[in-house]
């Protein structure tokens, strides 16, 4: 039986066995709680799918005659389409019968008293929410459905206070509220060993209007979560009479008349227009209308026109999810088993799809940092207040999150950088070095969303780092890259995240598009990390769109090269970019490549000065180099470097 | 006279030849016979005193020799070099040492499981197409058939955020964003961040990477479905892989399916990682609600098609049996260094 539930309804979770009986927990998606959240909606779904006849209730007797009866009125009549009232005399409350109490408690409900629990019983039963009052106890014996009046108050049968408001409907006497409809009944009116008279309500409520008054006042109850999914006005009526007839074998109590019903609209039954051809269309199977009508007709469908390939279909009012041929489409489907539809290739366009750059891209890189040894984390889109501080972020500038899961996650990210740290104090007890990235999205306020990418690498040289940027730029075949002192305003400087001389501004064809650097010191302390940090933070947006695979083959000149070195003593403070310039510079075209091959600024130094060394590279497209071709320009360029102030060439 | 026994002198240098153990000792044997002054020679010199007859006899004969020996030196020169080699390889080496890697980082597995996913619906003619974290009420609701204050809505637990927006709890929007711009036919998949309010645990996250499908022509049916989804599994999975679709709800489609694989654990018989039913959920789908072709400025009796959507991890925690969702987003070098 489960597995069957499983395969043409919904999940059985789990089956538990209750002296001869079973329990099934079913979990029954929020379309299928108007007709099943009830032990009747799942006796016709079993019904349809084994084919089985379904018992019907026994009908209710009149057993006190006509007598006076209740006066029903309802105002909000769009918040209240149908309200059925039946009056009960000469009941005895007392516990209930055993097999009673039992069915409730299995079901998750409280036994109370006999009354009570018919009540519970019944909308266990139908799936329809009933309610008792102590007719004695309501103001002129009158029911008033309307909405609450400002600062009306009401204490519910658990004794709970709740202050209303005029957007929560409520079931008041001629005098105060009785109940707040459809979700709890009120303490005044409650049913008590001295009861005799009851009036039961078996009503039907707009379902916005109960999910708004129980969230408001922020109360969940087995009526509410009903009434809240919607459920068919027309089955108030057989659930009041379920109610009576149990009340009346159980409490001994008559039946006083008919039923009072207000109910202004009737909901008639929907007519659905369904094309048979559509069903193989959607399916992709063939089913023959005799099987799609008796299909249909097990689950409570009328069919009109059998002969036709053409169905009109009239839906019970209890599908309240029913409306289109779709719906309908779905019922024939589940219950002939998707399993019966065979796998067919879908006939289409051979279009090959084309290649998504970003993603191209984004795998590109993460493949050129895993081949430069670094590991790739994923680390969540928030950050917390901590780090927003930490970071320097205003909290105008980042986007906040509502409802945050905790403070941890208040925010979502503006950058890759916290999360990588963290990854940092997490792994060092376990790793003493490692390289990790991340390439994911970062949030500004209020609408920027754009990815990053970031790497760290731990006490290493800055220029290690450099060298991964170059490699990412190179392989990405991006020219043009220049590192720019960043030059931070006082204000930047004293938030700024970075050492702020040991860190520089990535430029490409002049724009910034992102940072290398050391991490400040500052930072590191608050996270407590030890090791020194270096870190690039790459705006992956503008990166991806300067990629290109285009790479020109340069020829490999036949004419040999020469390779001569240069050692030059320098201030400290010049660049390796200025002395290379010069070299370009005064070399011209016949240096081929210029390559730093050592630095040193050890104790032997004379104060204040470095040592650099150079490899040139002479070579030309049309001819052997002579080596006195080559002395004369080495000669031009030791010349040209001796020029400057300070340097000098060491021979 | 000199008697000229070449068959002894053939004896007595093959015996030579055959003992030289070494280059250099071979070139010495070489020299004594074939040299300028060597053996044969000698012999050829003395042959001015024979008959014209007998000169022309033996001369032949020790012509012959020296090819002969010529050929036997060159065979055993061979051989002492090989020696020589056989000797130096005699050094061994313990192949039982382990190797020197090269150092290499590592993908994370979801980046890994997202391009086979990507390469296997590539390959069947899927377009890759993103769309935004941060999404409006509209495109993550409303367009797809989920109406405000309907209980549906509480299904999916949402964050809210500060600018009007809301983080997507699937990566359905995408379907309507796409649609809206680019007429059907049309097959895409859609990867990307979704985001869930609620605790987490061995199997829940708030934050997972979903995949979307989305087919749309004139005829496309939940037989084409079952095509894909199949293909699909065969080659993610590298096996025949058995899988269900049973009935389930989704607001943006009609009819909605549950898919499940069959249980590798235990092949379908029950088991923990199953909770005892032999299949394990892997995706929700449907065939697209006619309500969303409308909220996509579609026509929908036009149109039919489908749509699915998955969780990589929980396509990455099958494939490489990882037993807790949060090692994912963890960090721990120790998880991600496995892949």
């Amino acid at each position: 039986m489960s597995e069957l539930l499983t395969k043409h309804f919904a999940e059985v979770e789990e089956i538990k066995k209750n002296g001869n009986d079973y329990i099934f927990d079913i979990d029954i998606r929020p379309n299928r709680a108007s007709d099943c959240f009830s032990h009747m909606g799942i006796a016709r779904e079993i019904s349809a799918i084994l084919n089985y006849q379904i018992k019907r209730f026994p009908s209710v007797k009149n057993t006190a005659g006509k007598q006076a009866s209740v006066k029903v009125e309802v105002l909000a009549k769009s918040a209240c389409p149908r309200y059925t009232a039946r009056l009960v005399k000469d009941i005895k409350v007392g516990p209930s019968p055993k097999w009673l109490s039992d069915e409730l408690k299995i079901c998750g409900l409280r036994p109370i008293n006999n009354i009570v629990d018919i009540a519970n019983y019944v909308m266990l039963e139908t799936g329809q929410p009933l309610h008792a009052f102590d007719a004695e106890k309501l103001a002129e014996g009158k029911i008033v459905v309307r909405f609450a009046k400002d600062k009306e108050k009401i204490v519910t049968l658990e004794d709970q206070k709740f202050n209303l408001s005029p957007d929560v409907l409520v079931i008041a006497d001629s005098n105060h509220p009785i109940a707040i409809a459809g979700i709890k009944g009120g303490k005044s009116p409650e049913i008590g060993k001295s009861t005799k008279t009851i009036i039961l309500e078996s009503a039907n409520f707009n379902p916005q209007v109960i999910r708004k008054s129980s969230k408001k006042l922020n109360l969940r109850t087995d009526a509410s979560l009903r009434f809240e999914h919607g459920i068919d006005p027309n089955l108030t009526e057989s659930a009041i009479n379920r109610a009576a007839f149990l009340i009346g074998e159980i409490a001994g109590g008559k039946t006083a008349g008919s039923v009072i019903d207000v109910y202004p609209k009737k909901v008639l039954a929907k007519m659905i227009k369904l094309d048979l051809a559509y069903v193989e269309r959607l399916l992709g199977i063939k089913i023959s209308s005799i099987e799609i009508k008796k299909i249909l007709e097990r689950l409570g469908f009328e069919i009109k026109n059998s002969q036709s390939k053409i169905f009109y279909v009239k839906v019970p009012t209890f599908r309240l999810d029913v409306s289109l041929p779709e719906d309908l489409i779905e019922e024939i489907g589940r219950i002939y088993g998707y399993d019966r539809i065979p796998l067919v290739s879908p006939i289409s366009y051979l279009i090959p799809a084309k290649r998504n750059l970003n993603v191209f891209w984004e795998d590109f890189v993460k493949n050129v940092l895993k081949e430069a040894g670094f590991i790739e984390a994923y680390n969540y889109s928030f950050f917390g207040e901590k780090e927003a501080k930490l970071f320097g972020y205003k909290e105008k500038e980042l986007v906040q999150v509502e409802n945050p899961l905790n403070q941890e996650y208040e925010y979502l990210r503006a950058s890759l950088i916290p999360g990588l740290l963290k990854n940092v104090e997490k792994n060092i007890s376990n790793f003493n070095n490692f390289k990790i990235f991340e390439l994911g999205k970062v949030f500004k306020y209020p609408l920027i969303e754009k990815r990053q990418l970031s790497g760290l690498i731990l006490d290493e040289e800055f220029y290690y780092l450099k060298g991964v940027v170059d490699l990412i730029f190179e392989k990405l075949g991006i020219g043009d890259v220049w590192y720019d002192e960043h030059q931070p305003t006082p204000e930047q400087s004293s938030q700024s995240i970075w050492h702020d001389r040991k860190c520089a501004e990535i430029k490409v064809n002049g724009k910034e598009i992102g940072f290398l650097g050391e991490i400040s010191l500052k930072i590191l302390s608050v996270l407590g990390i030890k090791n020194k940090v270096i870190l690039f933070d790459i705006d992956f947006e503008k990166l991806s769109q300067l990629s290109s695979e285009e790479q020109e083959y340069r020829p490999i000149s036949r004419f040999p090269s020469a390779i001569r070195d240069i050692a030059v003593l320098v201030p400290k403070d010049v660049k390796v970019a200025e002395i290379l310039n010069k070299i370009y510079e005064a070399g011209g075209k016949a240096v081929r490549n210029v390559e730093l091959f050592d630095l040193y600024e050890g104790r032997e130094m004379p104060e204040g000065k470095k040592n650099l060394a150079f490899h040139i590279i002479y070579q030309v497209g049309d001819r052997t180099l002579s080596s006195s071709e080559i002395d004369s320009l080495q000669r031009k360029v030791i010349k040209s470097l001796e020029k400057e102030q300070g340097w000098k060439v060491r021979k | 006279m000199v008697k000229i026994d070449l068959k002894l002198l053939k004896k007595q240098a093959e015996k030579e030849i055959e003992s030289a153990g070494n280059a250099e000792l071979l070139n010495d044997v070489s020299k004594k016979y074939l040299g300028k002054k060597g053996e044969l020679i000698l012999v050829l010199r003395s042959l001015v005193k024979l008959s014209k007859d007998e000169r022309r006899k033996i001369g032949s004969e020790a012509n012959k020799l020296k090819d002969f020996l010529k050929e036997k030196i060159q065979a055993k020169m061979e051989e002492v070099r090989f020696t020589g080699i056989s000797l130096k390889e005699s050094e061994w080496i313990d192949i039982t040492i382990p190797g020197k890697k090269p150092f290499s980082g590592h993908l994370h597995p979801l980046a890994l499981t997202k391009r086979k996913v990507e390469e296997i619906f590539q390959s069947m003619g899927f377009l890759i197409v993103e769309g935004p974290d941060m999404e409006t009420e509209w495109y993550n609701f409303d367009a797809l058939n989920i109406p405000k204050d309907h209980p549906a809505r509480d299904v999916w637990d949402t964050f809210y955020l500060k600018n009007k927006r809301l983080l997507r709890t699937h990566t359905s929007p995408v379907q309507v964003r796409y649609m809206e711009k680019n007429n059907p036919p049309l097959r895409i998949i859609v990867p990307g961040n979704v985001f869930r309010h609620e605790a987490t645990d061995s199997s829940h996250e708030f934050q997972l990477f979903q995949v979307e499908g989305l087919m749309v022509d004139r005829n496309i049916s939940v037989a084409n479905l079952k095509a894909i989804v199949g293909e699909f599994f065969r080659r993610f999975f590298e096996k025949d892989v058995k899988f269900r679709l049973r009935p389930d709800y989704f607001p943006f489609t009609e009819p909605s399916f549950d898919i499940a694989i069959s249980c590798f654990v235990c092949q379908g018989k029950g088991c923990s990682v199953c909770k005892g039913t032999g299949w394990l959920e892997v995706a929700g789908a449907g065939m697209v609600h006619p309500n969303v072709f409308k909220n996509s400025k579609l026509v929908p009796k036009n149109w039919q098609g489908w749509a699915f959507g998955f969780g990589l991890e929980r396509l990455a925690m099958l494939k490489y049996k990882i037993n807790d969702i949060r090692l994912f987003r963890s960090g721990d070098l120790r998880f991600l260094n496995q892949f």
